[in-house]
């Protein structure tokens, strides 16, 4: 049950049969009309659980990027309904403008649209419908909620985007397609063509000159069908935030960059695995070459950074569950010294042996500020403590290093573009 | 036609509301009144059960409802006069009624501290709620064996009957007799005790009484009555009915439209948080001498890289090289860069180190 404005109103009102009859037995008395009024005006409202609520399945959407929910709405009852309608959302699915007024006669159908702005990565869901009839009268109004279920998907934002284009051209400059192209290492013989100004000499080819009229060279590719296998950590170390503001959680970061070496592996024509985990294995991609980011952001959607240590084992037992095949494995994680020496270093042998590795690593910019402030005693001190953690990392990355692991250590914005960097990097060496 | 089937209830709700409201007006309407003890209020707070009771006991009782028309009547002398709304009393009608009822048997019931004042009779009162069943406890004949039970009462600090430790309720002064418990008198209590036994003794004891109902028309303009004579009547109720519908405003927009909507907290952790309560820790241990040896190698580190010597050269190389590279002699740049040197004694040494340190970053840094 709730009331309306009418209600105080008609109580007010009140006044007047109070100055015709200065009494409190007045009030009383009408106190009581108003309430038995009241009463026959609920009695009357029509139930709300003859409406019939559906929702159509929300379109997935990117987080920041609008979607909208349609609830249909059909009066099964034998009379005409007017109400207020709310469509609940979990507040960071951004529903504004969800609440509906609806009249309805008797088998009457409507849909309510509701605009989502997803605030958070994951599955946000829709907490229940809630419909608040009017009685006749309109002084009371029977209410009541329905769970109508629903969730709108919101993916990983994807920001380094804005990258992938200059990165495909400097791999279009890897591959055959362009004519400055010197033979070496990790390249296969692609097709010969005509000699044109600005070849390299070196890559004619004198026999296929010799039966034609013109000068012949051969043309490289990088190679293909390499195995790209991208690990993200989202233990304990991930959910740290990093950057202006409240932060981005480094997990976040580390997901646009692997996001970004994916869509480029796949455009080299390298096949792309993904691991995510932490105590578990969280989520698990296997080959796909078409479409590769679309499904990576699907499986990254719901991955939250929890509380516990990285059973990096396990990651490494499924890492290798994935294919024996030589890889570049990638593990986004951040260098964390006492996570990297306890958990990663005593497994690092198994995948060193087999794959080319690389860790890349979310740098807090915060650690260098705090390094160099040095006004008072707090900061003096908080500069110590900055330098020793800065000292600790250098020397992890040091030990990795050693142990034959490439490790990128990079800003939030910095590190997509620099890992991708890496890997057309090693891609032009044949490393991969 | 189809809008009248639409509003079909409305048009009934309604219908049945201004019907119920026409015939409440109406039944309630005609000669009475709602002046508490009036003989005309046939109301729980009225008096007019006692006023035909009075009549039927053969008494003539006679309302008078202003001083013109008290004054206007004869033979006063051999009657009894009561007034009821005695808080209408101003100082005028007061001495009006003083005047005019000379010789007769007065009774004013319930009187305020302002109509005591304009009565000319100085004496507290006090409102208090009397034990059931209060005897007379006095000398008079009249009422010696009687018992009052009654809700209120006010009791007025003199010797007179029907007393507790406050005063006593029934009290004779200056000619009048003052009755404190008028509700006793009243419909809804009448009844009760030997509350109608009290009224028909006090107020039946001559042939002809007189019910003098002052009214506030009588006053002239230098007259003082209590602030309660001058409020509208339907101030109190209207305020109390003003209370009821703010409270229902609140109900209405304390209701919320279906149950929050709960929202799975993300985990909010700076990454930095670690390293600053590290500082933080080191700062209550007061742990110069490592604070002091972490920024030292901090900057032996810079300065190696800086100059190209390799990591892991020993200390006294890196000094060495810094004070060839500034031109400044190695006992400047010693104490600042090698680990040997004893750690800083006071915080402010410490904070002077690292600014020295910081700025031989700089300096070094410089081409």
């Amino acid at each position: 049950m709730a009331l309306t404005g009418r209600l105080p109103l008609l109580l007010l009102l009140g006044i007047v049969p109070v100055v015709l009859r200065p009494s409190m037995g007045t009030v009383w008395l009408w106190l009581l009309t108003v309430a038995l009024v009241g009463a026959l005006d609920w009695w009357r409202a029509p139930r709300p659980a003859t409406l019939s609520l559906a929702r159509r399945p929300v379109p997935t959407t990117r987080l920041g990027q609008p979607a909208e929910s349609a609830l249909t709405v059909v009066n099964d009852g034998a009379r005409r309904i007017d109400a207020l309608l709310r469509d609940a959302w979990q507040p960071s699915a951004g529903a504004t403008g969800n609440r509906h007024r609806v009249r309805l006669a008797a088998g009457e159908r409507a849909v309510l649209r509701t605009t989502l702005l997803p605030r958070r990565r994951g599955d946000l869901q829709a907490v229940g419908v809630t419909v608040r009839a009017r009685g006749p009268l309109g002084l009371v109004c029977r209410q009541w909620t329905a769970p109508v279920p629903g969730a709108v998907r919101s993916l990983p934002p994807f920001d380094s985007r804005k990258h992938l284009p200059s990165r495909l051209a400097r791999l279009r400059d890897l591959d055959g397609r362009s004519a400055v192209r010197v033979r070496g290492q990790g390249t296969e013989f692609d097709s010969l063509r005509e000699y044109v100004r600005g070849d390299d000499v070196r890559s004619i080819d004198w026999r296929a000159s010799a039966r034609n009229r013109t000068v012949v060279v051969r043309t490289w590719q990088p190679e293909r069908d390499r195995r790209v296998v991208l690990v993200l950590d989202t233990s304990r170390t991930s959910a740290g935030r990093v950057g202006s503001g409240d932060g981005v959680p480094r997990l976040d970061s580390a997901m646009d960059a692997a996001l970004l070496l994916a869509a480029l592996a796949a455009r080299a024509g390298d096949r792309v695995d993904f691991v995510a985990g932490d105590r578990r294995v969280r989520a698990r991609l296997r080959s796909h070459t078409l479409d590769v980011s679309a499904r990576l952001q699907e499986q990254m959607a719901d991955l939250e950074p929890v509380i516990a240590e990285a059973d990096w084992p396990g990651l490494v037992a499924a890492i290798t569950g994935l294919g024996r095949q030589r890889a570049l494995v990638v593990l986004l994680t951040p260098l964390e010294p006492a996570a990297v020496e306890d958990g990663l270093l005593p497994v690092l042998a198994a995948l060193t042996a087999h794959h080319r590795v690389v860790l890349a690593s979310v740098r807090d910019p915060d650690l260098e500020s705090l390094a160099t402030a040095r006004g008072d005693l707090d900061e003096v001190y908080d500069a110590a403590a900055a330098e020793q953690a800065l000292a600790r990392r250098r020397r992890t990355a040091q030990l990795l290093v050693a142990l034959g692991v490439d490790v990128l250590d990079a800003d939030a914005e910095s590190l997509p573009p620099v890992l991708a960097d890496h890997y057309l990097a090693l891609k032009a060496r044949g490393l991969l | 036609m189809t809008w009248l089937r639409d509003h079909r209830t409305s048009l009934v709700i309604g219908g049945a509301l201004v019907v119920a409201i026409a015939v409440a007006v109406l039944l309630g309407g005609g000669a009475r009144t709602s002046a508490d003890l009036d003989p005309a209020n046939p109301d729980p707070d009225g008096a007019q059960a006692l006023a035909r009771v009075l009549a039927d006991q053969g008494v003539e009782v006679e309302v008078v409802r202003d001083a013109a028309a008290l004054e206007r009547l004869d033979g006063l002398a051999g009657s009894t006069v009561v007034v009821t709304s005695a808080g209408d009393l101003g100082r005028s009608t007061a001495r009006r009624l003083v005047a005019t009822a000379q010789g007769a048997r007065i009774v004013v019931v319930d009187p305020a501290p302002g109509t005591l004042r304009a009565l000319g009779i100085r004496v507290s009162s006090t409102r208090s709620r009397p034990a059931e069943d209060l005897a007379a406890d006095c000398a008079d004949p009249l009422t010696r064996d009687l018992h009052l039970d009654v809700d209120r009462a006010t009791t007025y600090a003199l010797d007179g009957c029907f007393s507790d430790e406050t005063g006593s309720m029934l009290v004779q002064r200056a000619g009048l007799l003052l009755f404190g418990a008028g509700g006793a008198w009243a419909n809804g209590q009448v009844l009760r005790g030997d509350n109608a036994a009290l009224a028909l003794r006090l107020l039946g004891q001559r042939e002809r009484l007189v019910w003098y109902v002052p009214s506030l028309a009588d006053l002239v303009a230098d007259d003082g009555v209590s602030l309660s004579t001058l409020l509208p009547r339907w101030l109190a109720p209207g305020l109390f009915l003003a209370v009821l519908a703010s409270g229902a405003l609140v109900l209405w927009r304390a209701r919320r439209l279906g149950p929050l909507a709960s929202e799975p907290l993300p985990v909010v952790v700076r990454a930095i948080e670690t390293t600053r309560s590290r500082g933080r820790l080191y700062r209550r241990a007061g742990d110069r001498a490592h604070a002091a040896s972490a920024l030292r190698t901090a900057a032996r580190r810079r300065a190696a890289e800086r100059l190209r010597l390799g990591v892991g050269s020993e200390p006294d190389v890196v000094v060495r090289e810094v004070a060839r590279h500034l031109d400044r002699p190695v006992a400047e740049i010693q104490p600042l860069l090698d680990p040997a040197t004893p750690a800083p004694v006071t915080d402010h040494d410490l904070i002077h180190l690292a600014n020295a340190l910081a700025e031989l970053d700089r300096e070094v840094r410089r081409p």
